[in-house]
C-alpha cells in the first residue's frame, strides 16, 4: 500500500503587512494558505494549473501565480493581495477605474487581474496600448472584458505619469 | 401610474452596483463559502470511454489521512428519481450502477478532512473496468441517431420544389468544434444539511430550478431546501441544469454528516457541466438572379451523450431570418459515448447563424450582389413563418448604421482585391436574427423608513448586470436614487424567478418590477385612503407621479408627501408588494419579440504564414431599450470576444479512439487573451419593444451569435478561401 506524506510545516507569511504564522501540511499552495487558512478568498482558483491568472497575487512586490507556489516556499515573504490594495477604506486607482470602465463581469478574474495591473505599472510596462494588452496577456477573462480592463490601466498609467 | 425620477436613471450608463465588492475580493462566490466543520470532497473519473466497472479497490482510500469517505455506486444511499424541469428532462443521476458512458464521468466521490487529503486519497482509488469500444465520431454507423427530436422540425411552402425551380442553389456542409463553456469560476458546491434541510451554495445560474431538483431526488420538501447563488464566476449557460456534481455533493455532506465542499478542477469543468456539441449543418439555398431567396433547406446534425438530453435545436435561425416562401428545418442528434453536452451561450442559434450567414454570403458572390444589398433584397418585413407584424425590428437600420460605421463603402468587392503591405484584407458581414426566450418571473419590492427599497427576487446575476439594471428600474418606478435601493437575489427562498439564460432574465424580471412598482404605490395610496391626515387621501395611482421619494399630484405637485411621511404616521417599518410578469400570454396578432443585429469584420491575412488578424469588429444591435449603456455594451463586446474565441481557436479535442478529452486544460484549450482582441465598436439601434413593459429585448446572447461568419466571409474576401469549418486555424489559411 502506497503512504501518503503528510509532513507539517510552520510558516510565516507577511501578508497584507501582517506577519501570520502557519502550521500546515506542505502540500498546501499559497492561493489554498490564502483561501482556506487565512479566510482571504479575494484571490480565486481559477485553473490550480497556472494558466489562467486568476490567483495572482504579489510577493515582495512581483506578481506571481500562488497556485504554482508552495506556502513553504513563501516562508517570510511579503504577499499582498486584493485585500491589502485598498488603503483606509479608499479604492486604489486601479479599483476605481477597473469599476467606472466596467473593467469585469462576472467578477471572478477581477482580483487577479488587478493585482497583476497593479504590478504592470511598476513595471513600467503600460506605457502603449499593444503593451497593456500583451503584458495582461496572463490573466483570462472568459466574461471579455478585455477593452475594458486594458481602458481602465490605460487612464491609471496615464495619470501615473503625470 | 407615472413614476419619474430626476434625473431619469433608466438606461444611464451608471458603474456596476456590485463593483466596489468585485474589485476588493469582497463578493462571496461558492467556493469562497467556508463552514466551521467544512470538509472537502474531490470527484474521481473514469479512465475508459465506453463498459463497466469491475471491481473497485477502495481500501487504500478509505484508509488514507483524513479520509471520511469514498462513495461509488456500490455504498451510494439511493436517490429518488430526478424530476422534469423547465428546461426538459433531468440529466440522469449519478452512481446508478457500473456502467460507464464516457470518458471522465464520476464514478467515486471521496470525502476528507482537507483538500489535500481528499485529492491525495483520491488518487489511490483503483478501478477494475471492462472496456467496450466508444461510440465517437458524429458519421459513426454504430451510433444511435434521433430524428427530430424535438419534434420541432418545420416546413413552409414546397422547399424541395422550390430548389429544383431555383436559378441559383448554394448547397454546402458546415461543421464546427465542439467548444467547452469554461468560465473562469470553477463551479463549486457547498451542501449543509441540518436534519432534513439541505442549504446549498452553487454555481447555478437558476436557483428555483435546483431547489426543485434537489428536493425531488432527496425526497423532501421543496421548502427544506434553500440554494443560495449571489455571485458566480461566469456560467455562459454551463450553470442551467443540475449537473450530478452538485447532486453528489449533498449526498456526500448527508453520508458524512458534515458540510462539504466541492470545487471541480479545471480539467472536470469540461466533462462535469456541458458543452457546445460538435455539429455539422447542410445549408441549400435556392435563389433567383435578382437575389430573392426562394428556397432554404436547413439541416443540421448535432453530437449527444449516450443517455442524456440537450435541448439544442441549431435551424430553428432559419425560418425568422428572411422573407422566403419555401423553408424545411431537420435537426437531428447522434448519440455518442462523450460528456453530454449543454448549453452555451447562444446555443444553437449561435451555430446555426453560422452556416446561414456563411451561405448568404457564398450566394452575394455567385450573384455578384453587395452582401448587405442581397439581405435587404430578402428583408423581412412581417415575420415569415406566422406572417404576423414584429413587435419591433430595426434590423435594417442595423445594416445602414454598422455600414456607415464600417466604412463598407470603401470595400472593394473583388477578392484579394484589398491589400495592405504583405497583409490581404477582407471585409465581412453577417446579420442575426435572435428570437427570444422570456419566462414568467416574480418578484418583491419593499420601501423602509430609513427610506431604503429592496428589491428582492431568485434571480442570478452571473455577470450580466442584473444587480445593476434591478436597482436603476426600481429607482426609476419608485422615484428614488440608486443607491437607496438594494437588490437581493440568488436565494431560491425569495420570489420565483427564471434562469439567467435564454437572454430572458432582464425582461422577465424587469417587467415584474415595473408591476410590483405599481402594485407597491397602490399599496401607499391605500394605507391613506382614509386617512385625513393625508394630501393624497383619495387619489389613484394614475393621478400622481414620485420624484426624490414624494409621491405627487400630477395636477398640482404641490399636494403630496413622502414615502417616509406616510410610514412615519401610519407607524409602519415598511410597506412591501409583489409583482410578476409572465409573457407566455404574449400578445395576439404581433410576431416576437426578437433582437436583431449586423456584424462586420475586418481580417487581415498574412497569405504566406496563415495569420490571420481581426483589425477591428462593428457590431449593430436593435436590443430594444437598453437600460444600462454601459453593462450593456459590455454584454456584446464580451460575448463578441467569445465569438472570437469560436472562431478562431476554440475546439474541444476528442480523441476518436478513447473519447478522451485530450485539452482539458488553458494550456491547450486557447481561449482569447488579452492581446488576442481588436478595437470592437458597438452601437445600439431600435426602439422600445412594445411587448415589455420595459421596452427591452435581451441581449446576453446575441452578442456571441454571427461572429464566425462575419470573420469567415471577410476572410473569404481577402483570400477567396471558403472556411466551412470553425475554428479558422492556421492550417486552413495556408
Amino acid at each position: 500500500m502506497r503512504t501518503i506524506p503528510s509532513d507539517e510545516v510552520t510558516v510565516v507569511l507577511h501578508v497584507n503587512g501582517r506577519a501570520r504564522q502557519l502550521q500546515l501540511d506542505s502540500r498546501v499552495t499559497l492561493l489554498d494558505a490564502l483561501r482556506d487558512h487565512l479566510d482571504l478568498v479575494g484571490t480565486k482558483k481559477g485553473c490550480d494549473q497556472g494558466a489562467c491568472g486568476a490567483c495572482t497575487v504579489l510577493l515582495d512586490g512581483k506578481r506571481v501565480l500562488s497556485c504554482l507556489r508552495l506556502a513553504a516556499q513563501c516562508d517570510g515573504r511579503e504577499v499582498m493581495t486584493i485585500e491589502g490594495l485598498a488603503r483606509d477604506g479608499r479604492l486604489h486607482p486601479l479599483q476605481e477605474a477597473f469599476i467606472r470602465h466596467d473593467g469585469f463581469q462576472c467578477g471572478y478574474c477581477t482580483p487577479g487581474q488587478i493585482m497583476s495591473a497593479v504590478a504592470l505599472l511598476e513595471e513600467g510596462r503600460a506605457t502603449s496600448d499593444e503593451e497593456i494588452r500583451e503584458f495582461m496577456s496572463g490573466n483570462l477573462c472568459r466574461c471579455g472584458a478585455y477593452p475594458n480592463i486594458a481602458a481602465a490601466i490605460r487612464e491609471v498609467a496615464a495619470l501615473r505619469r503625470k | 401610474m407615472r413614476a419619474l425620477s430626476a434625473p431619469t436613471v433608466l438606461g444611464e450608463p451608471i458603474d456596476r452596483v456590485d463593483g466596489p465588492l468585485k474589485v476588493t475580493g469582497a463578493a462571496p462566490y461558492p467556493s469562497d463559502i467556508a463552514y466551521p466543520d467544512l470538509v472537502h470532497a474531490v470527484l474521481v473519473q473514469s479512465t475508459i470511454g465506453a463498459g463497466t466497472m469491475t471491481a473497485i479497490h477502495a481500501e487504500a482510500a478509505e484508509a488514507a489521512s483524513g479520509v471520511l469517505a469514498v462513495i461509488t455506486y456500490q455504498n451510494a444511499p439511493a436517490l429518488a428519481p430526478a424530476p422534469m424541469t423547465g428546461l426538459g428532462p433531468s440529466l440522469p443521476l449519478p452512481f446508478r450502477d457500473n456502467r460507464v458512458f464516457h470518458h471522465g464521468q464520476h464514478v467515486a466521490i471521496v470525502v476528507a478532512q482537507t483538500q489535500e487529503q481528499a485529492v491525495a486519497a483520491a488518487r489511490l482509488l483503483e478501478i477494475d473496468y471492462v472496456q467496450e469500444a466508444a461510440v465517437l465520431g458524429l458519421d459513426n454507423p454504430r451510433a444511435e441517431v434521433l430524428h427530430n427530436p424535438w419534434q420541432a422540425d418545420l416546413r413552409r411552402g414546397d422547399p424541395a420544389a422550390a430548389l429544383a425551380s431555383a436559378e441559383v442553389v448554394v448547397d454546402e456542409t458546415y461543421t464546427i468544434a465542439a467548444e467547452t463553456n469554461n468560465p473562469l469560476g470553477l463551479f463549486a458546491t457547498v451542501a449543509s444539511w441540518e436534519g432534513d434541510r439541505l442549504t446549498v451554495h452553487d454555481s447555478t445560474q437558476w436557483p428555483v430550478m435546483e431547489r426543485q431538483t434537489l428536493a425531488t431526488v432527496f425526497d423532501i420538501p421543496e421548502s427544506a431546501v434553500r440554494v443560495l447563488s449571489p455571485y458566480l464566476g461566469g456560467g455562459f449557460g454551463a450553470g442551467l441544469r443540475v449537473y450530478p456534481h452538485v447532486i453528489l455533493t449533498a449526498l456526500a455532506a448527508r453520508v458524512v454528516g458534515r458540510p462539504v465542499k466541492l470545487v471541480l478542477a479545471r480539467p472536470q469543468m469540461f466533462t462535469s457541466v456541458g458543452h457546445r456539441p460538435e455539429t455539422q449543418q447542410r445549408m441549400k439555398l435556392g435563389a433567383l438572379q435578382d437575389g430573392r431567396l426562394v428556397a432554404i433547406d436547413h439541416g443540421c446534425t448535432s453530437a449527444l451523450g449516450i443517455e442524456g438530453t440537450n435541448f439544442g435545436r441549431v435551424t430553428v435561425v432559419t425560418p425568422p431570418s428572411y422573407d422566403c416562401p419555401n423553408v424545411a428545418t431537420h435537426d437531428h442528434q447522434v448519440r455518442l459515448n462523450i460528456p453530454n453536452p449543454g448549453y452555451m451561450r447562444g446555443p444553437g442559434k449561435t451555430e446555426g447563424n453560422f452556416a446561414l450567414e456563411s451561405a448568404l454570403d457564398e450566394l452575394s458572390y455567385k450573384l455578384r450582389i453587395d452582401p448587405i444589398e442581397l439581405r435587404l433584397r430578402n428583408f423581412a418585413h412581417v415575420h415569415p413563418q406566422s406572417g404576423l407584424p414584429w413587435s419591433s425590428n430595426a434590423l435594417q437600420e442595423c445594416y445602414r448604421v454598422g455600414a456607415e460605421r464600417f466604412g463598407w463603402s470603401k470595400r472593394s468587392p473583388e477578392i484579394g482585391s484589398m491589400r495592405e503591405g504583405h497583409w490581404l484584407i477582407g471585409y465581412g458581414m453577417a446579420g442575426v436574427t435572435f428570437e427570444l426566450y422570456q419566462p414568467p418571473c416574480e418578484v418583491r419590492v419593499s420601501i423602509h423608513r430609513d427610506g431604503s427599497a429592496y428589491v428582492r427576487s431568485a434571480a442570478t446575476d452571473i455577470g450580466t448586470g442584473t444587480y445593476t439594471i434591478a436597482a436603476q428600474l426600481a429607482a426609476e418606478l419608485l422615484g428614488l436614487e440608486v443607491g437607496q435601493v438594494h437588490v437581493e437575489i440568488g436565494d431560491s427562498d425569495l420570489p420565483t424567478a427564471p434562469q439567467s439564460g435564454g437572454s430572458g432574465l432582464a425582461t422577465s424580471l424587469g417587467g415584474a418590477i415595473v408591476d410590483a412598482a405599481g402594485n407597491l404605490l397602490r399599496a401607499f395610496l391605500k394605507t391613506v385612503a382614509d386617512d385625513d391626515r393625508s394630501p393624497l387621501q383619495g387619489m389613484t395611482a394614475e393621478g400622481v407621479a414620485v420624484t426624490n421619494g414624494r409621491i405627487a399630484a400630477i395636477e398640482d405637485s404641490s399636494v403630496g408627501e413622502t414615502y417616509f411621511d406616510i410610514l412615519e404616521r401610519h407607524k409602519l417599518d415598511e410597506l412591501s408588494a409583489g409583482g410578476e410578469y409572465n409573457p407566455s400570454a404574449g400578445a395576439p396578432g404581433i410576431a416576437g419579440p426578437a433582437a436583431f443585429a449586423a456584424r462586420f469584420a475586418e481580417v487581415h491575412i498574412d497569405p504566406e504564414l496563415g495569420l490571420l488578424r481581426i483589425a477591428r469588429f462593428v457590431t449593430v444591435v436593435d436590443g430594444g431599450r437598453i437600460l444600462n449603456a454601459k453593462t450593456a455594451r459590455s454584454q456584446i463586446i464580451g460575448a463578441t470576444v467569445m465569438g472570437i474565441g469560436m472562431t478562431l481557436l476554440e475546439e474541444t479535442v476528442i480523441d476518436s479512439a478513447t473519447g478522451r478529452i485530450a485539452n482539458a486544460t488553458f494550456g491547450d484549450y486557447l481561449i482569447p487573451v488579452n492581446a488576442d482582441v481588436p478595437v470592437l465598436d458597438v452601437v445600439f439601434v431600435g426602439k422600445p419593444d412594445e411587448l415589455s413593459p420595459v421596452g427591452s429585448k435581451g441581449l446576453g446572447e446575441i452578442g456571441t451569435v454571427g461572429v464566425s461568419a462575419a470573420i469567415a466571409n471577410a476572410v473569404y474576401h481577402a483570400t477567396g478561401r471558403r472556411i466551412r469549418t470553425l475554428p479558422i486555424t492556421i492550417d486552413k489559411l495556408l
